[in-house]
C-alpha cells in the first residue's frame, strides 16, 4: 500500500468519484439530496476526464427519475456500465425499473443519499423510508455510516456486483453523511482497478443484447413458468452476502480498510446490543465506547448489508452473551408489527435460535429514531441501553421526540455528555449570502489536508431563499471523528451578523469558558450595552470571552461588499489557536489564490486584503461583571399572534421545534395558512420611503414587488382616523372614478427583503432632483418603527370598492393580495404572478402545486405566506408531488365539479319549496367578481332558508351550498414540471375539458434544486448539464398546446408588460376549457442582479426571445384567428439580450466560437418561431359546428 | 505606385494603414479581410481593465452570496472554474489573429490603476504581441485633484509598463492636455515609443422625455480629422517617437492629410466598420493615387511635410488660424 493520500470531502463527492470512474454511462435526474453526485459527474464530463477504462461517461440528464431508471436499464441490457444517483421520490420512480434490473440479474450499483418519502409533508431530510420502500425489487442494500465508508462502499459495490449479478443499491444518509465534510482516505485509480474482476466485466459485456447473438429478454411469462423462473434467482441471492465479503476482505488487502456485512464494536462478552445501520451507528459507536470506559457491557452492531440479509453472518457477529437487543429503524411503517430492520433481526434470531445456531432468543425490542434527520445523539443511546436494562422496557419505542400522543418515546438525560475534551468544537451563525458556510469548508480543508489532524463541518440552512440562516459546526481533532450529531457545548461560538443575537439564542451551545465572536460595526467600547439581557447574563454566566469585527467594514473596503468569509475564517484562527497563526495565516492565502484564482487576479487581490486587515479590525471586549441592560431579546412573533402561532410556530421560528411534542403536531399535516405575516424577520438594509409628492399613483410598485411588501390603496378620508403620526395619504388623482378618495403607498418595513424593484420600475421623478423618485431607498433602522405602525394602521384600512373599475394592470394591484411575505428570493421573478393571481381570484381559489420553488415559499414551516381576508376566506393550497401535479389539479376540479354538479341539481329539485327567482339567480352563469359578491348575498338567504326546511335535500343541500360559489383552480409549477416530469400529465390534463388553468413559472432551469437544465432551457444557456452550453431549443410548449386547438394559451412576462398578463389571467379565468399561461420569470440562476430584470425581461421580448401572445380558441368562432401576437416585430438583436445574463456570458468566455454558433442558432430559432407564429396569427380557421 | 512602407515603433508596416482598436478584431475573418485588403497592422480591441474588475467581481459576488446557501442547492450556475474570467479570452483571440495574419498584432491595454495594467502587460508580451498600445484617458470630476496630478498618474502607468515589458509602448492620448507637446515629451522620456491622437469617447446625450443622461457611440466622419491633423503637425516636430493618427479618416485623401501632417500610421476604425474590412483596399488605393499625382515614391516620402516647422505657413497650424477662421465665419441666416 502506498502513502495514504487524504482529502476532505463530503459523500456525495467521494461517491461521485469512485461511480464515475467506474461508469460509461450516467443517466441522472435532479433531487435533494442526491444532485450533488449527478453535478460533479457532469462537470467532470463536461471537462473530459475519464473513467478507468480512459473514456469519457455519458452524463445524460433525463426528464424524471423514471427516465433515467429507463435508460439505466436500457444502457445496462446493452452492456454499458451504468450507474444512477437519487433520492426519496427519486427512487420510487426508479422502483418498476429496479425490479425489473434485479429480476434480469443485472449488474448495477445505485447510490442513495438516503432522504423522507413525502407523506403527510414533504421533507428534504435524512431517513431510510426511500431505501426501504426499494427492499422488495431484489436489489442488494448496502449502507454506509460516514463520507469514508460511503466512497470504500461505492467501490465494493460496483465490485460485487460484477461477481454476484446481484444489483447493489448503495445508501448513506441524506445531508448528515452526504453533505457532511470530512477526512477521507481517498481511492486511487489503480486500487479500484484491482477490485474490479476483468472476466467478471467480460462477462457482463458478453451478456449485452447482440444482434451477432441474439437472445430475447423482457417476455411475457404465463402461470405455468413465472413462478419457477422467479425462483431461479435463488442462488445468486444466497451466493450474494459472500461475494460481497469477500470483495470487501479483497478491499482491505488493498486499502487497510476492513468492512464486514455486519461490524460489531462494543465488549466482547456484552449483555446489551443496538442494531442499525447508517449514520446514527457512529454515534451508537462513540457512545458505546463511552460506556465500556465506564465498564458497561455493551455493543453496537452495525448492519453494513441488510439485504441480502444473511442470518449466518449475522450470528457469527453477535455476540452469543447478549440478552437483551434493541434494533434501530429510521423510518415508519404504520400499522405494521416493527419496521423492517427489527422484523429481519427478530426472524433471523428466531431462525437461528430454532435452528440451534443459538442458544436462546434474547429480548428484541424497536425502535423509531431520527425521522427527517432528527438528532440521534450519544443521550438517546444512552437512554436506549437505559432502556434495555428496565425490566418492563417498551417493546416498540421512539427517541428523540416526546410523544405524548401514544406514549412511546423513552425519557432522555440530555445532560449525557460524551464529547473528548481534545476535539476542538465550533458553531457559526451566518447568513446564507454571506459566505460563512464556504469559509468554513475552506477551514475543514486547510485542517483536513495540511495538517495531520481530522475535521469535521456539517452544516444547517433554513428554508429561505432570502435572508436566509446558516449554521456550521465544525468539529476538529486528533481522531476520526464520529460524533453524527449537532455540537451541544463548543469552545468557540461566531455570530456572522449582529442581527441573530436579536432573533434566536446563539449562545446556547457556548460552554463555559467559550470564546465568541461578533462581526458588528459596533466598537469593542459600545458594544456590550446593547447586547440584549440573554446575551449578557449567558457571557458572564459562563465567564466567556468576548471579540468583535467589523467585518462587513473591512469587507467593503476591500471592494468585497459585505462578503465576510475571509475576514470571518481568520478571526477563527486567530481566536481558536487550532494552527499557528502564521501557519493559518499562510494557508488561507493558499485557500484563497487555489479557491478564486480563476475567477481572476482582481478577486484573489482584493480577499488578500481583507485577509491582511482582518485581524487589525478584531478587538476583545472586557465584560463587566454585571448586567447592563433590561432589554430582552424581541418577541420572535408578536404578541397578538394567533394562538397555534404561538403555540408551535413560535417554537419553530425561535429554533426550538425538536421541543415541541407529538400533541402539538396536526396528525394529517393540515396547517392554518397566512402564518408568514407573523415572521417579522426584517432582513432589507434598505427599504423604500414613499414620497408622496412625486408619486403618479401609477401601482408599478405594488405590481411588482415579489413580496407583497409594498402595497397601494385607495380608500375613503374617513379611514384615516386615528392614523399614527407617520402614516401618508393622498387625493387619489389617477382614476376620476375614484375622486375624493386617498391613495397611500406603504411598505412593511419587516417583510421587505430590500431588492429595490419597486424603485427600479418607479417612473416618477422630481422635476427638480431627478434621482429622487417616487420612492427612495432608505437605511430600515431609520425608518423601521414609524413604517412598521403606518403599515399595521394601513392594513386595517378598508379599501374603497373597486368593482366598477374594470381590472387592468392599474386597478389589479389596489386589490388586496392573498399571497405575502414568502420566503423567496430577493427579487424572485415568480412570486408576482402568484401574487397577482391571488389579488384576482384569491377568495375563491384552489391551488394544485407542484414540488419545487413555489412549493418550498409556498408551503415550507415555519410560516406560509397564502393568506385569508377579512371574512375568512382564501387560497386553498396543497402539494401532492412533483410529477403530478397537473392530474392532482384536474381531481380537484373534478371533485368541485362533482359536488357542485350535485348542489345545483339539489338546488333545481328543490325550486318548487323556495323562491324562484332566488334559485334563477343561484343557478346563473357567473359573470365577475360582482357576481361572486351577490351570489355569495343569495348564498346566505338560500342558508337562511333551509335552516328552516328538515327534508333531507336541504340537509344535503346545506352541506354543499359553499360550492354554488365557483372555484377557481390553478396548477402551479415551474419548468421542471411542466417541461420535463410532469410534462405527460400537464398534456392529459391539457386534452380534456375540464376548466383548470395551468400556470408555469418558467424559470428555465430546475431552480430549486440549483440550477439544472429544463427542456425550457434556451439554447446557449449554460445551466447545470448543460455546462458548456445548451444547443437544443427550448420546447415550444405553448405550441404543442395550441395544437389541440381548445386550449387557451398564453406567454407572459409581468416584469415587463403587466398589462397583458392581466388580460391573460382573466381569459385565462373566463375560458370554459383548460388554459395554460407560460409566465416569463427572472431567477436568480440566471446570472445577474434581479434589479435589472425588468429591463432585461424587455430585452427578452424585444429581441424576440420571448414572444407575447394570446391564443384564445374562442376568437374562431368570431371569424378570428385565435392567435394573438402581443410583442411586436423583434428590433433587438438577440446577442443584446444574452450578454446581460451570466448563464449565456459563461459559454461566450468560455468558447467564444461556440457561443458564437448558438447564438447565431438562438437568431435562427428567433426568427423562425416570429414567422410561424406571424403565419398563425393570419390563420382563418372554420368555426366549429356546434350540436343543437 | 508608391511604397507604402513604413516604420512605427521600430515596427516595419507593408502599409501605414492599420486597423483601430475596434470589435472587428472579435472577427478574425474580418481582420484577415482587411489584411488581405492592405492593413499593416492590427491593433485589438481594448482589454479594458476596469471592465474585467467589473466582471470579475461581479461573477464572483454573484456565484459566490449564491454559494452554500441553500440546503438543496450547492450553487445556482455551473462550476465556475469551467469559465474564465480574466484576460484568458482575450489572450486567446489574440494568438488566433496571429496565426491567422502575417502582420504585427499590437495589444490594446485600457486601464485605471497601475497594479491592474501591469499584469495584464505581463501576459500581453508572453502571449506575443508586437506592441502595446495604451488607452489613458481620465474623465476629471473631481475638483480637488488637478491636471498635473492626473498626467503625473499617468506616467507613472506608462513608466511601470515600461518598464515591465520589453515590447514597444505607444499611448493613445486624449485631447485634453494643456500642453500635449509637453506632455508626449514626458511619455517619451517615461520610455514611451509612439503616441495615438486623439482618443474618442462615447458621446453622453439627455434625454428629454426620461430626464435621464443617455451614452452612445456614435461613428467618426471626416470633420474630426482636423483636431487630429493640427496635433500630428505640432507633435511630428517636437518629438522623435512614432506619432498615429487615429479618429477621422475616411478616405484616401484624409490618410494622406495626415500623413502629410506626420502620422507613421493612419488608425481606421470607423470607416471599416461602416463599410467592411475590405474598404481598406480603398482607401489604400486613393492614397496610392494621390501620392502618384503629386509625385511622390513613398508615403514616407510625404510623411510630415506639411508639420508645424515644414508648411509654407507655420502659422497657419498656430492659434491666430483659429481667429481667422473665425473672422471668416457667418451666421447662416446671412448666408445666399
Amino acid at each position: 500500500m502506498d502513502s495514504i493520500k487524504y482529502q476532505t470531502l463530503d459523500a456525495n463527492e467521494a461517491v461521485a468519484r469512485v461511480a464515475y470512474r467506474l461508469s460509461e454511462v450516467i443517466a441522472i435526474y435532479p433531487i435533494t439530496p442526491a444532485s450533488a453526485m449527478g453535478e460533479y459527474a457532469d462537470a467532470w464530463a463536461a471537462d473530459g476526464q475519464h473513467n478507468l477504462w480512459g473514456t469519457t461517461p455519458d452524463v445524460v440528464e433525463m426528464q424524471s427519475e423514471g427516465g433515467a431508471a429507463g435508460a439505466v436499464h436500457g444502457a445496462l441490457t446493452a452492456g454499458a456500465l451504468t450507474t444512477t444517483f437519487t433520492a426519496s421520490q427519486g427512487l420510487l420512480l426508479m422502483l418498476p425499473d429496479l425490479f425489473k434490473i434485479a429480476g434480469e440479474l443485472t449488474c448495477f450499483c445505485l447510490h442513495v443519499a438516503a432522504r423522507t418519502v413525502a407523506t403527510h409533508a414533504l421533507s428534504i431530510f435524512g431517513d431510510h423510508s426511500d431505501v426501504m420502500a426499494a427492499r422488495g425489487t431484489g436489489l442488494a442494500l448496502l449502507a454506509s455510516n460516514s463520507a469514508q465508508e460511503a466512497q470504500d462502499l461505492a467501490a465494493i459495490g460496483h465490485a460485487a456486483t460484477l461477481l454476484a449479478r446481484v444489483p447493489v443499491l448503495h445508501f448513506f444518509d441524506g445531508f448528515r453523511t452526504s453533505h457532511e465534510i470530512s477526512k477521507v482516505a481517498v481511492l486511487e485509480d489503480d486500487v479500484l482497478m484491482q477490485l474490479i474482476d476483468p472476466d467478471a466485466l467480460r462477462a457482463h459485456r458478453a451478456r449485452a443484447l447482440d444482434p451477432d447473438h441474439p437472445v430475447i429478454r423482457g417476455t411475457s411469462q404465463n402461470p405455468d413458468a413465472y413462478f419457477q423462473s422467479r425462483e431461479a434467482v435463488e442462488p445468486f441471492y444466497a451466493r450474494c452476502p459472500s461475494v460481497i465479503d469477500d470483495m470487501m476482505a479483497r478491499f482491505a488487502t488493498l486499502t487497510g480498510r476492513r468492512y464486514h456485512l455486519f461490524d460489531y464494536v462494543g465488549h466482547p462478552e456484552a449483555e446489551r446490543i443496538v442494531i442499525l445501520m447508517g449514520s446514527g451507528a457512529e454515534c451508537a459507536h462513540e457512545t458505546v465506547e463511552h460506556l465500556m470506559a465506564q465498564g458497561e457491557r455493551v455493543g453496537v452492531l452495525k448492519v453494513r448489508l441488510f439485504r441480502p440479509f444473511s442470518v449466518e453472518h449475522f450470528i457469527s457477529a453477535l455476540p452469543s452473551s447478549v440478552k437483551a437487543i434493541a434494533v434501530l429503524d429510521r423510518t415508519k411503517e404504520p400499522g405494521s408489527v416493527g419496521e423492517p430492520l427489527l422484523l429481519e433481526i427478530t426472524s433471523a434470531l428466531v431462525e437461528a435460535t430454532a435452528r440451534g445456531t443459538r442458544a436462546s432468543l434474547p429480548r428484541i425490542i424497536g425502535g423509531r429514531y431520527g425521522l427527517s434527520s432528527k438528532e440521534f445523539t450519544p443521550a438517546m443511546v444512552k437512554a436506549i441501553f437505559d432502556e434495555l436494562s428496565r425490566d418492563s422496557a417498551k417493546t416498540r419505542f421512539t427517541v428523540g421526540i416526546r410523544d405524548d400522543v401514544s406514549g412511546s418515546s423513552i425519557e432522555i438525560d440530555q445532560s449525557f455528555d460524551i464529547e473528548a475534551d481534545d476535539v476542538s468544537r465550533a458553531v457559526f451563525y451566518g447568513l446564507g449570502s454571506d459566505g460563512t458556510v464556504s469559509a468554513n469548508k475552506a477551514t475543514i480543508k486547510i485542517i483536513g489536508e495540511e495538517t495531520a489532524g481530522f475535521a469535521q463541518g456539517h452544516f444547517e440552512y433554513d428554508s429561505r431563499k432570502a435572508g436566509s440562516t446558516t449554521i456550521s459546526y465544525l468539529r476538529f481533532g486528533p481522531r476520526p471523528i464520529r460524533s453524527t450529531y449537532r455540537i451541544q457545548r463548543a469552545q468557540f461560538v461566531a455570530i456572522h451578523d449582529p442581527e441573530f443575537l436579536e432573533r434566536r439564542d446563539v449562545l446556547a451551545t457556548a460552554m463555559p469558558g467559550a470564546t465568541v465572536l461578533i462581526n458588528t460595526p459596533i466598537a469593542a467600547d459600545r458594544i456590550w450595552d446593547v447586547l440584549p439581557i440573554e446575551v449578557q447574563s449567558q457571557l458572564i454566566d459562563r465567564h466567556c470571552r468576548l471579540f468583535v469585527v467589523d467585518g462587513y467594514g473591512v469587507a467593503e473596503r476591500a471592494g468585497l461588499d459585505r462578503r465576510i468569509n475571509t475576514v470571518m475564517q481568520t478571526c477563527f484562527f486567530a481566536l481558536s489557536k487550532v494552527l499557528p497563526l502564521d501557519e493559518a495565516m499562510r494557508h488561507i492565502q493558499k485557500s484563497v489564490e487555489e479557491t478564486f484564482g480563476r475567477r481572476g487576479p482582481e478577486v484573489v487581490r482584493r480577499n488578500i486584503v481583507a485577509l491582511e486587515s482582518a485581524l487589525e479590525a478584531m478587538s476583545e471586549v472586557t465584560l463587566p461583571t454585571q448586567i447592563s441592560t433590561t432589554r430582552s431579546r424581541p418577541l420572535s412573533v408578536p404578541a397578538d399572534a394567533p394562538d397555534f402561532v404561538q403555540r408551535v410556530t413560535r417554537l419553530l421560528i425561535e429554533g426550538h421545534g425538536d421541543a415541541l411534542p407529538v400533541s402539538a403536531f396536526p396528525p394529517d399535516g393540515c396547517w392554518p395558512t397566512g402564518t408568514s405575516r407573523y415572521e417579522k424577520r426584517a432582513i432589507a438594509l434598505d427599504i423604500p420611503i414613499w414620497q408622496p409628492d412625486v408619486c403618479v399613483q401609477c401601482n408599478f410598485c405594488s405590481m411588482i414587488c415579489p413580496h407583497a411588501a409594498i402595497r397601494t390603496k385607495v380608500f375613503s378620508p374617513a379611514a384615516l382616523e386615528g392614523a399614527p403620526a407617520g402614516f401618508r395619504a393622498v387625493p387619489e388623482s389617477f382614476d376620476p372614478e375614484l375622486e375624493g378618495l386617498l391613495y397611500a403607498v406603504q411598505v412593511a418595513p419587516e417583510d421587505c427583503t430590500g431588492c429595490g424593484l419597486c424603485i427600479e420600475v418607479c417612473p416618477a421623478k422630481d422635476r427638480l432632483q431627478p434621482r429622487r423618485k417616487a420612492l427612495v431607498s432608505e437605511p430600515l433602522a431609520e425608518h423601521r418603527e414609524r413604517e412598521r405602525e403606518s403599515f399595521k394602521f394601513f392594513e386595517g384600512i378598508e379599501s374603497a370598492p373597486l368593482a366598477a373599475l374594470p381590472i387592468d394592470k392599474r386597478s389589479a394591484p389596489l386589490r388586496p393580495p392573498y399571497f405575502e411575505f414568502s420566503g423567496a428570493c430577493a427579487g424572485c421573478g415568480e412570486t408576482p404572478y402568484i401574487r397577482l393571481l391571488t389579488q384576482l381570484f384569491g377568495d375563491r381559489l384552489v391551488i394544485a402545486n407542484a414540488t419545487g420553488c413555489s412549493s418550498i415559499y409556498g408551503g415550507n414551516l415555519p410560516t406560509t405566506p397564502y393568506t385569508t381576508d377579512r371574512h375568512g376566506r382564501g387560497p386553498a393550497w396543497s402539494n401532492s408531488l412533483f410529477e403530478d401535479n397537473a392530474e392532482f389539479g384536474l381531481g380537484m376540479r373534478l371533485a368541485i365539479d362533482v359536488q357542485a354538479g350535485r348542489a345545483r341539481s339539489l338546488l333545481t329539485a328543490m325550486r318548487g319549496s323556495l323562491p324562484s327567482p332566488l334559485v334563477d339567480a343561484l343557478l346563473s352563469a357567473p359573470v365577475d367578481d360582482s357576481w361572486v359578491e351577490s351570489q355569495r348575498a343569495r348564498l346566505e338567504e338560500l342558508s337562511r332558508l333551509l335552516q328552516n326546511d328538515p327534508s333531507a335535500d336541504a340537509r344535503a343541500l346545506l352541506d354543499l351550498i359553499h360550492h354554488l360559489v365557483p372555484r377557481s383552480v390553478w396548477i402551479v409549477g415551474g419548468d421542471g414540471w411542466a417541461y420535463d416530469i410532469g410534462y405527460g400529465g400537464l398534456d392529459h390534463v391539457l386534452a380534456s375539458h375540464k376548466k383548470v388553468n395551468i400556470l408555469v413559472l418558467d424559470t428555465e432551469v430546475y431552480s430549486n434544486t440549483g440550477g439544472q437544465q429544463s427542456k425550457a432551457t434556451p439554447i446557449g444557456a449554460a445551466a447545470k448539464f448543460a455546462t458548456a452550453g445548451k444547443s437544443i431549443r427550448k420546447k415550444d410548449l405553448g405550441l404543442l398546446a395550441m395544437s389541440y386547438g381548445h386550449v387557451y394559451v398564453a406567454e407572459v412576462a409581468m416584469q415587463a408588460k403587466s398589462a397583458q398578463t392581466v388580460r391573460a389571467f382573466l381569459e385565462a379565468e373566463q375560458h370554459p376549457g383548460p388554459s395554460i399561461i407560460i409566465a416569463h420569470s427572472p431567477c436568480i440562476a440566471h446570472g445577474y442582479d434581479l434589479v435589472n430584470a425588468p429591463a432585461q425581461q424587455r430585452r427578452a421580448i424585444e429581441s424576440g426571445v420571448w414572444p407575447l401572445y394570446r391564443f384564445d380558441p374562442r376568437r374562431v368562432d368570431q371569424g378570428e384567428a385565435p392567435l394573438q401576437l402581443d410583442s411586436g416585430e423583434p428590433h433587438l438583436d438577440v446577442a443584446d439580450y444574452m450578454t446581460n445574463e451570466a448563464r449565456f456570458r459563461m459559454v461566450e468566455l468560455r468558447s467564444p466560437e461556440r457561443y458564437a454558433t448558438l447564438l447565431q442558432a438562438a437568431r435562427d430559432g428567433v426568427a423562425q418561431r416570429r414567422a410561424l407564429y406571424e403565419q398563425l396569427s393570419h390563420i382563418h380557421l372554420p368555426p366549429e359546428k356546434h350540436d343543437g | 505606385m508608391a511604397d507604402l512602407t513604413t516604420t512605427w515603433l521600430g515596427l516595419t508596416l507593408k502599409s501605414p494603414l492599420v486597423v483601430a482598436a475596434s470589435p472587428l478584431s472579435n472577427d478574425v475573418e474580418a481582420i484577415a479581410a482587411a489584411v488581405s485588403a492592405g492593413a499593416g497592422a492590427i491593433i485589438m480591441h481594448s482589454l479594458f481593465e476596469e471592465q474585467l474588475i467589473e466582471e470579475q467581481m461581479g461573477a464572483h459576488r454573484f456565484l459566490d452570496a449564491r454559494t452554500d446557501m441553500d440546503a438543496e442547492a450547492r450553487t445556482f450556475l455551473p462550476d465556475v472554474d469551467v469559465f474564465s474570467m480574466g484576460a484568458e479570452p482575450y489572450l486567446a483571440q489574440m494568438e488566433k489573429l496571429r496565426q491567422r495574419v502575417d502582420v504585427p498584432v499590437i495589444a490594446s491595454l485600457n486601464g485605471t490603476t497601475p497594479g491592474g495594467w501591469t499584469d495584464y502587460a505581463r501576459q500581453i508580451e508572453a502571449h506575443g504581441a508586437s506592441a502595446i498600445e495604451l488607452n489613458l484617458y481620465e474623465i476629471a470630476t473631481s475638483a480637488d485633484i488637478s491636471g498635473t496630478a492626473i498626467e503625473d498618474m499617468q506616467l507613472r502607468v506608462v513608466e511601470s509598463i515600461v518598464s515591465l515589458v520589453k515590447l514597444p509602448v505607444t499611448v493613445k492620448l486624449s485631447p485634453f492636455y494643456a500642453s500635449l507637446p509637453a506632455f508626449v515629451r514626458r511619455l517619451q522620456s517615461a520610455g514611451a515609443k509612439g503616441v495615438s491622437v486623439f482618443n474618442r469617447f462615447y458621446q453622453p446625450d439627455i434625454d428629454l422625455d426620461e430626464l435621464d443622461v443617455d451614452r452612445h457611440l456614435v461613428f467618426s466622419n471626416s470633420s474630426e480629422l482636423p483636431l487630429r491633423l493640427h496635433a500630428l503637425a505640432i507633435l511630428s516636430t517636437t518629438t522623435p517617437i512614432s506619432i498615429g493618427c487615429t479618429g477621422g479618416v475616411h478616405s484616401g485623401g484624409d490618410a494622406a492629410k495626415a500623413i502629410l501632417s506626420g502620422a507613421h500610421v493612419v488608425q481606421l476604425a470607423s470607416v471599416l466598420l461602416e463599410h467592411g474590412p475590405a474598404y481598406i483596399e480603398v482607401i489604400s488605393h486613393e492614397l496610392n493615387q494621390w501620392l502618384d499625382e503629386k509625385g511622390y515614391t513613398s508615403s514616407a516620402e510625404a510623411r510630415g511635410v506639411l508639420a508645424l516647422n515644414s508648411a509654407p505657413n507655420p502659422h497657419a497650424w498656430e492659434r491666430l488660424n483659429y481667429v481667422r477662421i473665425l473672422d471668416g465665419w457667418k451666421p447662416r441666416t446671412s448666408r445666399r
